[in-house]
């Protein structure tokens, strides 16, 4: 198997979603209100980019004044300097399509979001990004701060035209993959730069379909933890898997020294969530509590916060759109599914099956 | 692969270094939980310099999102850094741009 496959890295690339755009109601002046606006946000854009082309859709009823554009998805303000693609895999728990958007022209949420002056911002926040991921791959970032003027601005212009090409031109001097024995940069070692959003979802929640709309942003977490592949005698670096990457990041999810490392459960249908495996962890608490009966309300109340965070299970894993097989080498996910600037992002859906019954 | 200890019990040292022209602050160093955000580092100089555009560096190269874990940063700066490394976090800050 290849580490890096060019197919595999043009279909991010041209990863799009359809979105439906509508303009708040309070800033529709006209009547009748303008039509909504279809467009295709590519996964690896960002939204303040899509501005250029709705904006003229939207013009004519605008109250007077100006402010920072934004967008929200069922009352949640989007964080703009996340890919387009990201923020459709985290809050579409089922793919909405098209994906139904509402554009604000007025009145920011300066509380929620940080503030946004378009595509310059966009750019700083995508430089910054590259810089970071040079950092925890090279230890400086002196390839990207040493990039001459023309080159950034290739880099740019190929990233917003969605020229993969012209990009790869220009991102393969920064020496920062891909990753393997046989690319051309041999990084068989190292650290990859990876930012996982955690959606944890309600203790009643089976399916995918019941899930109800992110409120707030409280309610994921966001890190930015990179993984670290040392090369260890007999185990050459590439051949980690993506489930080892993942035990890596969230080591709290996949360990439990009683159980095998394959009681992982990632939603896939032909697993249903293990019911026998959630007996056996009641029978295990039922051990515990081999006690004199009056004792057992209190030791229930004990227990029962511990058992309840045993059972936050890994629903989905979900990047690029894609739910990604486990067992397959870590350094082909980032490789080929990694965004522009390097990173690599990762959804991650938890929820508890556990019936507290 | 290093695993890490638990993130929610690790406070960070945070060392704060004015750069160009931005003013020195008279207590530079201060102590926050590695479960923070980096937008409480952000916060926090703004109210001590009274500035709305602050321009924040990790590294004296990057400048992480508001949303970053304070342990995040810390950990991510020590990754590079197996000798002389201090415990700390350096943020440098200035009032315009330092690192394009």
């Amino acid at each position: 198997m290849d580490l890096y496959s060019e197919d595999a890295a043009r279909f991010v690339w041209e990863g799009a979603i359809p979105i439906q755009i509508r303009l708040h109601e309070s800033q529709v002046t006209t009547l009748p209100p303008p039509p909504p606006v279809q467009i295709l946000g590519p996964r690896i854009g960002y939204l303040p980019l899509l501005v250029s082309s709705i904006k003229p859709h939207f013009n004519d009823t605008l109250p007077p004044g100006s402010d920072s554009v934004w967008f929200e998805y069922k009352g949640l303000p989007l964080k703009w300097y996340i890919p387009t693609g990201v923020l459709f895999d985290l809050l579409c728990a089922e793919p909405e399509r098209p994906w139904n958007l509402t554009v604000h022209f007025r009145g920011y949420p300066g509380e929620t979001l940080t503030p946004c002056d378009g595509e310059d911002s966009v750019k700083w926040s995508f430089i910054n990004s590259l810089k970071e991921a040079a950092y925890i791959i090279n230890g400086n970032c002196k390839n990207v701060m040493n990039m001459s003027q023309p080159d950034q601005s290739e880099l740019w212009q190929s990233f917003t035209k969605g020229n993969m090409d012209g990009y790869t031109r220009v991102s393969s001097k920064l020496k920062l993959g891909p990753f393997g024995e046989d690319s051309a940069v041999k990084i068989t070692a190292g650290r990859i730069p990876i930012r996982l959003y955690l959606r944890i979802l309600g203790d009643d929640v089976y399916h995918l379909e019941d899930v109800t709309a992110v409120e707030s942003w409280d309610s994921i977490s966001y890190i930015n933890r990179p993984v670290e592949i040392h090369r260890e005698e007999g185990e050459e670096g590439h051949y980690i898997t993506f489930k080892k990457a993942m035990k890596c990041l969230l080591p709290e999810f996949f360990d439990d020294e009683t159980s095998e490392p394959d009681h992982v459960f990632v939603q896939r249908e032909d697993n249903d969530f293990d019911a026998a495996n959630e007996n056996s962890k009641i029978t295990g608490a039922g051990a515990v509590m081999s006690c004199p009966e009056e004792q057992k309300c209190a030791d229930l109340a004990f227990v029962k916060p511990h058992s309840t965070k045993k059972v936050n299970q890994i629903k989905l894993i979900r990047i690029q759109g894609i739910e990604v097989d486990l067992e397959i080498p870590f350094f082909w996910v980032v490789n080929n599914l990694k965004n522009p600037e390097y990173y690599l992002h990762i959804c991650v859906y938890m929820g508890s099956s556990l019936n507290h019954a | 692969m290093a695993s890490e200890s638990p993130t929610s019990e690790r406070k960070v040292v945070v060392h704060l270094r004015a750069t160009g022209d931005a003013p020195i602050l008279k207590q530079a160093k201060f102590k926050t939980a590695g479960t923070n955000k980096f937008s409480t580092v952000i916060e926090f100089l703004r109210r001590q310099l009274h500035r709305d555009t602050l321009f924040l560096y990790v590294n004296s190269a990057f400048s992480p999102n508001p949303d970053e874990l304070m342990i995040d940063l810390y950990n991510v700066r020590g990754l590079w850094r197996n000798f002389g490394f201090d415990g700390k976090l350096v943020v440098n800050y200035a009032c315009s741009m330092a690192w394009g």
